[in-house]
């Protein structure tokens, strides 16, 4: 037998990384970390959005009472940063009708119609994340990162007449444009961090790649000119994204230059456990944050119809046929585990960002993250009374710790808009947007 | 309904009263059944009638339970319409202009290139899939991708000139945790048990650590560890070092088991063959009081009973000696002068190949000017590797382009270029680069002519490369690829492990490529009295007097339950919940996959069993089922899809034949949407054989939507009927397919814009 497939358990990446997790050493090497204390009166906002698929056993999700003092039972593990959150309940998204699972992902963050097409002729909407990313990710190296937890790829389990693109990725830069999202903890850690080495050599390499990209965008101007109206429109995206590129080597460059980032080493493999894994994936995120290297994050946490098993928490059965349970009450618990499992690892990195000083504060008090559903009640695909849940620097306009019951449905969109404005991003409205959520507005 | 004689010719018009009585009562302009208005639908919208043909065909409509037409009579609607549709304009459609070779076509191309081996899944994200393929939706370039590219050209450039890395790495290969390692594994040597092989392309003639660990539970103990084991670690098949490992002494913990088990030693660049595996000890005592499962890896329910590999690891290179002499120079270092001649040389060689056409002086000019820059600073071989990694991210090579041609009017059809009629023969057939054989026939300008065509393809198909079509092409056709994701419920299925995941998945392969090799019929597929197995697999579906790890073809008689591939435990597994089977997903499984008659996506808005009924927990699945089929709104696909599923109920969620569940004898009475009724999976077998051009017709199906990376339209119809009538002279011949597929309108034509 012949194993291909590289992969190490988390506990040695956190090994191989030895002390440069360890927060005194970090904050000392990132460079951003120290421009970040010199200008405390201007903390860095960040936004993040975590995607939980097929929804929630909403009965054991839902909050009792307009407050957080008492927590539902798949909330349970938010209990050491409850201030830090906010649940809204009765959000809907309308235009992720007829419902599907391709159509929760994608609407999720667009609140946009996916084009109903298995072909190259996909159509969404440029996401909210993407929108931020415009206003808040100009100044960092990588205007945004994407980052999921499902490296198989599988087959016709997204065949419902909408194209993959639709369910793997949260994230569309413009309509035609969805942005893969990494599942590989190392290649993440490389988007991040580069290659490590010497800052020497990562320089040099940094300038080969400019200069590689100076070639492409000739090559691409040359076959520009040979070709149709119709393919020259491709060309020109590819020309963005050649520039797009360009951009963040020169941004990577001058943070090279400017660092003494010590020879960071990169997490080998993949661990074995999902658990292991999403945590390391969080991690990720810390760092990603805390080194300012990007301020806007998605990360889907599973993919949506994931037949995943979790017998780390007792359930043996797959996730998807699990929550097409007609009602049957056992399914239900064993469908809410699974929501209170995620909601841990939710939990987990909040901690971390909690516990993450930044400025004048903490990481959480200067990043926002949703998380969340594109779907409500998974058994009938439907898209109403999703669960969201908002946590972070919630202080500061008015403290967290609250449950937003709606009496009548509300667009998603209106908390898309309301979170964009915390980031600076001043929409008049966004997708099928009725208005901003009043309770988080300041 | 006498309108409809106004829009009718003569040809159909013969129909009329057939499609009046068993169609028109649904599919009228009130009602519209599915879209579809056949009294008012004209004689030229094709593809409405190509929409009736295909329902038609399957047998698929008149639904199950409503007035039908005599055998005959279907017969002449079907004759009728494929005289009619054929006779239309030829449409080859229009694939993408741009098309990014995927990550399987790009780690290939890297090979065929450049002679070197390169686990590129560690280098780029993986493609999306559409209509069951990831090589269809692959138009784009996103920045996240484009960086990937730039690392990817970095490494594989650097490795293949041999570019001493500026710091020492490590790669490490680690073992699925539920891989049992108590037998003896294929490629090791016979002998040993458990271990695994590695195959490791060295960077340098340089000395290297490899070193070995050991699979550990979640107490962090060495499994197995009982007494004294011996660990062999072998490079290319020599024997190089021994460890011992024994149990820690009082007070120690298990980290010093394994602690010293590494060795450094001086290795020459290139691909060798790292092996760590177990001297097998003769008497090994089964120290369970629990059934004797055949999976050893849990340490709660069947534990190891000896100690496994958990991961292998080389770190390097140290004291470097040089680049060595590797496949990989040998290829690209095709002149030994190094001045700017030889420079002018080697780069116009490797831009024919990546580009996939003659290289121009145009071509050269930027990668030259890369060469002399880095030449300048660090020498000959640094230029190479620089103008190489412009290559490798031009988008000449990362895109196959079709252009219309100059002056091409609209819309109108032509003949694709010779050599963009090579590229798509060679990654159909190879997911790979044109070799040069074919690239001189398309610059000869010749390959488009039948004769040369017909050689080129037998010989590609011959060729090694051509296994892609099994484990490419099948591995998305037959959802096996999903297998790797794929844990069935431990309890349920105490003795499933990763030995037997892999067994599943060579089985078909073996059996796919048996099929291709020999060129049988593609019907060989569903009634092949023939198999491969080893004696884990024979073990699980008890078939007897198989021992040993390796494969070998095995022929059944009549009373064995095994052959064609849907008796495959790979594929009953795929289509199977991880706690039991699912006679739903099976059932589309084949009206996707065998009949070409997919139900369509659930209805928005699936009402749900809103009500828990208490008795439904004691029903059967099937009983379970018929509660659903009697929902109108679910019923209409599920009268498709249940039945077919049902027939095969006799095999569990992971493949083993069973008489009974819980208790319950099987029920595997089934059907096909065409009404034909049967029991078991031979009954379906022999229902789905008889009208084998249906069959013939999705693997067509399957084949051209692959080969071209687009989905299959009602424009194609046409030419697919052709290719199965074509293979049906030959009985369906695996080649027959290729070789229409190659010589069809949709392969050689394109539509401009």
């Amino acid at each position: 037998m012949i194993i291909t497939k590289k992969a190490l358990p988390r506990r040695a990446l956190l090994r191989g990384m030895g002390a440069s997790l360890a927060l005194p050493l970090l904050d000392a090497m990132l460079p951003s970390m120290t421009a970040l204390a010199a200008s405390p009166a201007k903390p860095v906002r960040r936004l993040g959005y975590v995607y939980i698929p097929m929804g929630a056993h909403i009965k054991d999700w839902t909050p009792p009472g307009s407050d957080l003092r008492q927590l539902s039972p798949i909330l349970k593990s938010l209990a050491p940063v409850i201030d830090n959150c906010t649940v809204l309940s009765n959000m809907e998204l309308r235009n992720a009708y007829p419902g599907t699972h391709a159509t929760s992902n994608a609407a999720f963050l667009s609140a946009a119609t996916a084009k109903w097409t298995e072909s190259t002729d996909y159509h969404l909407a440029t996401t909210a994340d993407q929108v931020a990313a415009q206003q808040i990710g100009q100044g960092t190296r990588l205007p945004s990162l994407e980052l999921s937890m499902d490296l198989l790829t599988t087959v016709g389990q997204c065949d419902n007449g909408y194209a993959c693109v639709y369910q793997n990725n949260l994230s569309w830069s413009t309509p035609t444009t969805p942005l893969p999202a990494e599942a590989h903890p190392r290649i993440a850690f490389e988007r991040l961090f580069g290659d490590g080495g010497t800052a020497k050599d990562r320089q040099s390499e940094l300038r080969k790649d400019a200069s590689l990209l100076d070639w492409m965008s000739e090559d691409i101007a040359r076959l520009q000119r040979k070709l149709g109206p119709g393919d020259r429109n491709k060309m020109e995206q590819y020309l963005d994204t050649v520039r797009e590129v360009e951009r963040r080597i020169q941004k990577a460059e001058k943070a090279t230059s400017e660092s003494k980032l010590p020879d960071l080493d990169r997490p080998v493999g993949v661990p074995a456990s999902y658990g292991d894994h999403a945590k390391l994936m969080f991690d990720l995120q810390v760092l990603a944050l805390q080194g300012d290297v990007t301020r806007v994050i998605t990360f889907q946490l599973a993919r949506e119809t994931s037949t995943r098993t979790y017998p780390e928490i007792g359930v043996s059965d797959p996730h998807h046929p699990l929550t097409h349970n007609g009602g049957d009450p056992e399914k239900l618990s064993r469908v809410a585990k699974i929501n209170a499992y995620h909601v841990s690892l939710f939990a987990y990195f909040l901690e971390r960002l909690k516990a993450t000083p930044d400025g004048d504060g903490t990481l959480l008090d200067h990043s926002i993250y949703l998380y969340g559903s594109g779907m409500g009640n998974p058994d009938k695909h439907d898209h109403v009374n999703l669960p969201i849940l908002v946590a972070g620097g919630l202080a500061g306009t008015k403290a967290g710790g609250r449950h937003i019951r709606y009496d009548k449905p509300t667009p998603l969109a209106n908390l898309h808009l309301t979170l964009l404005d915390r980031v600076g991003a001043r929409l008049d409205s966004f997708a099928d947007s009725n208005g901003k959520i009043s309770e988080l507005t300041i | 309904m006498l309108r409809v004689v106004a829009f009718f010719p003569a040809l159909l018009l013969a129909q009329q009263p057939v499609i009046n009585q068993y169609c028109v009562g649904c599919h009228n302009g009130t009602s519209k059944a599915a879209g579809l208005a056949l009294d008012t639908a004209k004689a030229d919208d094709t593809a409405t009638w190509e929409k009736v043909l295909r329902r038609v065909r399957g047998r698929t409509m008149p639904p199950v339970g409503l007035p039908r037409p005599k055998e005959s009579d279907y017969q002449n609607l079907v004759a009728t319409l494929e005289t009619k549709l054929d006779a239309g304009k030829v449409d080859p459609g229009r694939t993408d202009t741009f098309r990014r070779l995927n990550r399987t076509e790009y780690q290939n191309a890297i090979r065929d290139l450049l002679a070197v081996d390169v686990d590129v899944t560690g280098l780029l994200p993986s493609d999306d899939a559409s209509h069951g393929f990831d090589n269809v939706t692959v138009g784009n370039l996103s920045p996240t991708l484009l960086e990937r590219y730039l690392g990817a050209a970095r490494k594989i450039s650097r490795l293949a000139i041999g570019i001493p890395p500026k710091q020492v790495g490590g790669e490490t290969v680690m073992l699925p945790p539920d891989l049992t390692q108590e037998e003896h594994f294929e490629d090791l040597p016979l002998g040993t048990r458990g271990g695994t092989v590695v195959k490791y392309t060295f960077p340098q003639d340089a000395e290297y650590e490899i070193q070995i660990r050991l699979q550990r539970d979640r107490n962090e103990h060495v499994e197995g560890l009982r007494g004294t084991h011996v660990v062999d670690l072998m490079l290319d098949g020599e024997r190089i070092q021994a460890f011992t490992a024994k149990p820690p002494t009082q007070g120690q913990d298990h980290s010093v088991v394994d602690r010293e088990f590494n060795v450094r030693i001086r290795v020459s660049a290139g691909p060798h063959v790292i092996a760590a595996a177990f001297p097998k000890q003769s008497a090994t005592l089964l120290e369970t009081e629990r059934q004797p499962y055949q999976a050893h890896f849990n340490m709660d329910r069947h534990p190891r009973i000896t100690p496994a590999v958990f991961s292998v690891t080389v770190n390097g290179p140290y004291a470097v000696k040089g680049p060595g002499d590797t496949p990989s120079r040998r290829a690209i270092f095709v002149c030994k002068s190094e001045d700017d001649a030889c420079a002018k040389k080697i780069l116009s060689g490797l831009t024919r190949r990546a580009y996939r056409r003659p290289s121009t002086e145009a071509d050269l000019t930027v990668p030259l000017k890369f060469y002399r820059e880095a030449r300048k600073t660090e020498g000959f071989e640094a230029g190479i590797e620089m103008g190489l990694r412009a290559v490798l991210v031009s988008p000449e090579f990362l895109f196959r382009v079709e252009q219309d041609p100059v002056g091409a009017a609209p819309k109108s059809v032509y003949r694709i270029t010779d050599l963009e009629l090579a590229s798509r023969l060679s990654f159909f057939l190879w997911s790979s680069i044109p070799d040069e054989e074919l690239l001189a026939a398309a610059v000869r300008g010749d390959l488009h002519q039948p004769t040369v065509l017909q050689k080129q393809v037998k010989r590609m198909l011959a060729d090694q490369r051509s296994r892609m079509l099994v484990t490419n092409f099948a591995d998305q056709w037959l959802y096996l690829r999903n297998l790797a994701s794929i844990t069935p419920d431990m309890r349920a299925f105490p003795d499933f492990d990763d030995n037997l995941r892999q067994a599943f998945r060579k089985e078909t392969h073996l059996f796919l490529e048996s099929v291709m090799r020999e060129d049988r019929s593609v019907l060989d597929l569903l009634r092949a009295d023939y198999s491969f197995l080893n004696e884990r697999l024979a073990k699980h579906y008890g078939v007897p007097n198989i021992y040993g790890s390796r494969f070998r073809k095995v022929t059944f008689g009549p009373e064995t339950m095994r052959g064609g591939l849907l008796r495959h435990g790979s594929i009953l597994t795929v289509t199977s919940y991880a706690t039991r089977t699912s006679p739903v997903i099976r059932g589309k499984w084949i009206l996707d996959n065998i009949l070409g008659v997919p139900p369509p996506p659930p209805p928005p808005n699936v009402p749900a069993l809103e009500e828990a009924k208490a008795a439904m927990k004691k029903m059967t699945m099937r009983e379970r089922l018929s509660e659903h089929r009697k929902n109108p709104a679910c019923s209409g696909c599920h009268k498709l899809m249940d039945p077919p599923g049902f027939s095969l109920e006799n095999f569990d969620a992971v493949g083993r034949w069973r008489q009974a569940e819980e208790g319950t004898a099987v029920d595997s009475s089934g059907g096909l949407p065409d009404g034909a009724k049967f029991s078991g999976v031979a009954g379906l077998e022999k229902a789905l054989l008889t009208r084998p051009e249906l069959f013939a017709t999705t693997i067509t199906e399957k084949l051209l939507t692959y080969s071209l990376g687009r989905g299959v339209e009602f424009t194609d119809a046409p030419a697919v009927r052709q290719i199965v009538r074509q293979s049906q002279k030959s009985y369906f011949r695996f080649s027959s397919f290729i070789q229409g597929i190659a010589g069809s309108p949709s392969f050689q034509f394109r539509r401009a814009q």
